[in-house]
């Protein structure tokens, strides 16, 4: 995880299974909410790569995903990339059903292609 | 009888399992066979390889033994981590993977997993999917579980076809738990 404070941009990659991922998540959701609320103006882009999420880390990714399409809905210019790799059909789907509740966000599917 | 190791392995061949755990399941032991079992995948070389799928399920059942098991210990050391017991097994039958846990569950958590498991087994791709969905939405992140059974939604929907599981009562409030997910 790697959220850069100074130009917006904030990374998740990897796999997801914390026994407890309301409280492996809560501080992450906490620092989000802070930082979409002092700095409203500013482009927030956020990029995540997640090749497994346990159903509680599902639970998290909503939560964040919903805070982010609120602020989205108040205006503030937020977009997620969601990516997968092209051999990875259950990531895919995962991130279209993510984006098929989302109403205000710009949520992006994007492909990675193996070279 | 002394149960021989070479006895007890060679019954789990016999019955077409190729991976079996039995014993206290904590955090670090599912994130260290995940680990592994992951890495294994990754030489296989492909994330939809049938590995790729038994994962999530092996992920959802070790965990579900944290979450439902009656039989556990608290561990004063590494930080007060709660060892939970249950079993796992990985095997193949008719040319399909499965994975079947087990475990010991007290009278209320019995009657959760029955009601949860027995509508979940009546339900098709299109409704676990609506199911999950909403689900998800509802449930609050507080405490351990999300407490929505999403874990098992999960696992009904990567399935091949419906949860099968068994309660077999052992006592006044125990009963054994056990579930297969056929992939």
């Amino acid at each position: 995880m790697h959220f850069d404070a100074s130009t917006g941009l904030l990374e998740i990659k990897g796999k997801s299974y914390p026994e407890n991922a309301a409280q492996f998540y809560a501080p992450i959701l906490e620092w989000v909410r802070a930082y979409l609320q002092e700095f409203r103006d500013k482009h927030v882009e956020l990029n995540v790569e997640m090749i497994y999420l346990n159903s509680s880390s599902s639970k998290a990714f909503l939560n964040l995903f919903d805070l982010l399409d609120t602020c989205a809905k108040q205006g503030q210019s937020v977009v997620i990339n969601w990516r997968y790799h092209e051999d990875n059909d259950t990531a895919l789907e995962c991130g279209q059903e993510f984006s098929e509740d989302l109403e205000s966000v710009t949520f992006n599917l994007v492909e990675i292609c193996e070279e | 009888m002394a149960l021989s190791v070479r006895e007890l392995y060679t019954n789990l061949m016999s019955e077409g399992i190729i991976f079996c755990f039995c014993g206290s399941v904590s955090q670090s032991i599912v994130e260290g066979i995940g680990e592994t079992l992951w890495q294994r995948m990754e030489l296989e070389g492909a994330q939809t390889s049938t590995i790729g799928k038994v994962f999530p399920i092996f992920v959802e059942q070790m965990q579900n033994i944290l979450t439902y098991s009656a039989e556990k210990i608290c561990s004063d050391k590494n930080g007060g981590e709660e060892l939970r017991f249950g079993i796992v097994t990985v095997g193949k039958a008719e040319g399909r993977f499965y994975v079947c846990c087990g475990n010991y569950v007290d009278g209320r958590a019995a009657e959760i997993l029955a009601t949860r498991l027995s509508e979940l087994q009546t339900m098709n791709k299109e409704q676990l999917k609506e199911l999950y969905k909403q689900q998800r939405k509802i449930a609050t992140l507080e405490g351990k579980s999300t407490g929505a059974g999403l874990g098992f939604i999960d696992m009904a929907r990567r399935a091949s076809k419906p949860l099968e599981f068994d309660l077999i009562s052992v006592d006044d409030n125990r009963l054994f738990f056990s579930m297969t997910t056929t992939i």
